[in-house]
């Protein structure tokens, strides 16, 4: 049952609209009247029309951290998807101690992601960390995060996916919890196995919900800043930056607006891309037939 | 969904099930033990499951480091007004939407999931000068407005669809019984969707408590949070207070880590009404 809107109607959305607006909405359109303009800290405006766009598509290190935002974000993305699947059908079947085991795997979701590098950093201190001491022993080396981006950039995908795996695991095991039991109840006495339930059966009707966490994931990792940022500060020589690195350098360390705005109204739109998929769907169903 | 299995499918789950609880705990485990160990003991390798504890570490922080008192009181502030903030604002936005339709309430629910798209750090640039000249640089209130903006849309949702499960019936009594709406709205509607309200503030709390973006662009001294200073002592300190730090680390995960364990209902709650349906 729904009612037509009334004048109330928009006055109990006023409030919601108007924090978008003042807060996102207003804020990124005059984004891009900054990248359109050279500024300092955004003040003292000249415009120079798509010039900001051209340096920014000419700079390597631009290239550089957008190649590296394409790694780190399908690297992190996917491993956590495939983890936090096998974990939540693993929850769904029943584990033991199973509020014990909750808890303990959600408890990554409540830490910062300052403290998160901190104890990551520590533990993989080449000289100190103690995980790096384990690596070392068994012969695979020293792992000298500081001085190669690779590496680098691996343990930001590590503590990335340490920190967001709660949140997706929690989002697909929702979605497990929606599955009617009666179907594997069917399934069982047709002699189905154990992988037929779970491909005919979990997989098909997570389908909607993996899709869900994977666009939510997705445009996460994308703004990825703070574990970069504290970690490598995107060294060394600027090799390790991500695309909100690249705009934080230039917007904040140079004062070069105009470059930052630039590439936030390409990460704008880039964000936009990959939520296209999930908005269309959601429109839908909004104007629910 | 249960049937036996073989033992060596047993194995290997139980393998599983150990290595994610490892990887889940052990570097929080790895904070919190070192914050009671002397400086001596925290780096030994292999690392000392049993130590003689001491809570120097913390003594220390009381005496040495008061500014991260104060941190932690911002973020107490901050992440308590963001929270509120998003909770009213969630909560009669997700009752306008559950109540009302059309082609142009439709459309502005899309418009507010996709600008919560928009990465945090890209309105951070167009704010920077404003914020300055509106005097709300280094401001709780600013702080407050910005968690609670990037939360308030799928906070709206799940609210949308806790309201969804309440039948309308409930409201056409309540319009007989003579109540406005305003009343029916806050005084009924109100309590039975509690539980979206709990999950939603959850979401809020963590993320406003934990932040470090926007903490450290937009505060520079009075409004500083815990996760900035934290940031800056780890750049700051020198071989002998790391015990120090991992003091105040412990004091800033150990009240989240507590409200997420504990409410962690909720959140399941929260995530199949938000993400799952909506």
């Amino acid at each position: 049952m729904h009612s037509r809107p009334r004048l109330t109607t928009w006055l109990y959305l006023s409030p919601l609209h108007l924090l978008l607006l003042a807060i996102l909405t207003a804020p990124s359109v005059y984004v891009f009247w900054l990248s359109l303009n050279e500024s300092s800290y955004g003040t003292g405006l000249t415009f120079v029309g798509l010039d900001n766009y051209r340096m920014v598509f000419s700079d390597p290190y631009f290239w550089r951290a957008a190649v590296n935002t394409f790694f780190v974000v399908n690297g992190v993305v996917y491993v956590e998807l495939v983890v936090a699947l096998a974990l939540a059908t693993q929850f769904a079947a029943g584990v033991p101690l199973r509020g014990a085991m909750f808890a303990c795997i959600l408890m990554p979701y409540a830490i910062s992601e300052v403290v998160a590098v901190l104890v990551w950093k520590m533990m993989m201190d080449p000289s100190v960390g103690a995980i790096a001491r384990t690596i070392e022993g068994m012969g695979f080396g020293m792992l000298n995060w500081s001085a190669s981006p690779t590496i680098g950039l691996t343990l930001v995908g590590v503590i990335n996916v340490w920190t967001h795996l709660p949140f997706t695991f929690l989002m697909l095991y929702a979605g497990l919890l929606a599955i009617d039991p009666s179907l594997y109840e069917a399934a069982q006495i047709d002699g189905a196995t154990r992988w037929q339930r779970f491909t005919r059966i979990t997989l098909p009707l997570l389908v909607p919900t993996i899709l869900i966490a994977l666009i939510f994931r997705l445009i996460f990792a994308f703004r990825m800043f703070s574990e970069v940022w504290l970690l490598t500060k995107g060294g060394p020589a600027r090799l390790s930056e991500v695309l909100a690195v690249y705009l934080y350098q230039h917007g904040f360390r140079y004062g070069d607006f105009g470059i930052a705005s630039a590439t936030g109204w390409l990460m704008v739109l880039g964000s936009l891309l990959l939520a296209s998929v999930f908005l269309f769907a959601m429109q839908r169903s909004m104007r629910g037939a | 969904m249960r049937s036996r299995l073989s033992l060596p499918a047993r194995l290997a789950r139980g393998l599983f099930l150990a290595v994610m609880l490892a990887w889940s705990v052990g570097p929080i485990l790895f904070i919190v033990m070192s914050s009671f160990k002397r400086q001596v003991d925290i780096f030994v390798y292999p690392p000392k499951l049993v130590f003689t504890p001491t809570i120097d570490n913390y003594l220390k922080l009381t005496t040495q480091w008061k500014g991260f008192f104060d941190a932690m009181g911002n973020s107490l502030i901050v992440a308590l007004g963001a929270t509120v903030l998003a909770g009213v604002v969630s909560f009669l936005g997700g009752y306008a939407y559950s109540r009302y339709r059309s082609r142009l309430t439709s459309w502005t629910a899309v418009y507010m999931i996709a600008v919560r798209v928009l990465p945090p750090i890209v309105v951070t640039l167009p704010l920077f000068p404003v914020v300055d000249r509106l005097g709300l640089g280094d401001t709780h209130i600013l702080l407050v407005l910005l968690y609670a903006t990037f939360w308030v849309s799928l906070n709206t949702m799940i609210m949308k669809n806790f309201f969804d499960q309440i039948p309308y019936e409930l409201d056409e009594a309540a319009y007989v019984d003579g109540a406005s709406e305003w009343q029916l709205v806050h005084r009924i509607l109100a309590r039975l969707t509690l539980q979206g309200m709990a999950a939603g503030s959850i979401f809020v709390f963590v993320f406003a408590w934990n932040e470090y973006l926007f903490a450290m662009i937009f505060t520079t001294n009075r409004a500083k949070t815990a996760p900035l200073i934290l940031s800056e002592l780890m750049g700051a300190v020198d071989g002998t207070e790391w015990g120090v730090l991992f003091a105040g680390v412990t004091l800033q995960l150990v009240p989240v880590v507590l409200l997420v364990t504990l409410a962690r209902r909720y959140l399941i709650a929260g995530l199949a009404a938000g993400a799952v349906k909506g």
